[in-house]
């Protein structure tokens, strides 16, 4: 949480993280909010569906479905492709639904065939570049389910150092 | 209208304008909640709420626990 004291006007982010461990299945949470505005505490709620073998999930198949943006050496890691592959027999349109706004921009395309492959991308944030982060994006399917898929994207940044002098110098030749 | 009748008058209007004019925090989420859909084992998955204070006092968080 950014800030526990909230001026009149203003507001503030919480931000809930979910470790899905061996969960099988649907689990919900719902994180308590105690305030000083008094009576009973208010609640947010989550709810994750989880798949064990996430490589053949439907109707779509996302690969890889967990993406992995560490940078371990000098050289840079600031986007990585994700594919997201129709595998029903009807035409999706996808929607973003959420992602880590402060970490990375999500290129995401608008449709997938049915049967065909699509790529999105994750692009860092210049600003976060020597930061190790856990974080997702969400989209939403189109289909009779309005199917969602969240996908963890995480970052470990070892040669911080390195990082952060070619996100200075702008990475190019 | 004698003068006990009017004191008292008087006292419950000033007891009404008091009370109406404490200032109370207040909190609002006006997204209350995510789902996540399919998601992988052994990951984590984050959202962010937004918390808004909307009442006429400053809003603390005292506290956020798992539920």
């Amino acid at each position: 949480m950014e800030k526990t004291v909230i001026a009149v006007g203003d507001s503030t982010k919480l931000e809930i993280i979910f470790s899905t461990r061996q969960y099988k299945k649907t689990v919900k949470k719902s994180p308590r909010i105690k305030t000083n505005e008094g009576g009973p505490e208010k609640r947010v709620r989550i709810s994750t569906t989880m798949t064990a073998r996430p490589d053949s999930t439907y109707p779509v198949i996302n690969t890889p479905y967990k993406v992995d943006m560490s940078q371990f050496t000098e050289k840079k890691v600031t986007r990585k492709k994700l594919e997201i592959t129709n595998v029903s027999d009807e035409d999706l349109e996808i929607s973003l639904v959420a992602w880590a706004e402060d970490y990375f921009d999500v290129k995401m395309p608008k449709s997938v065939r049915a049967g065909k492959t699509v790529e999105a991308e994750i692009v860092i944030h210049e600003d976060v570049i020597d930061k190790t982060f856990e974080k997702s994006l969400t989209f939403e399917l189109s289909d009779e389910k309005h199917s969602r898929f969240t996908i963890p994207v995480k970052r470990t940044v070892r040669n911080v150092r390195a990082a952060g002098t070619r996100a200075a110098g702008g990475g190019g030749k | 209208m004698n003068k006990a009748t009017k004191a008292a008058i008087l006292a419950v209007a000033t007891l009404l304008i008091v009370g109406s004019s404490v200032a109370a925090p207040r909190l609002l989420i006006k997204e209350e909640s995510f789902d996540f859909g399919y998601a992988p084992q052994n990951s984590k998955v984050s959202h962010v709420f937004w918390l808004y204070s909307i009442g006429d006092d400053t809003l603390k968080i005292l506290s956020v626990k798992p539920g």
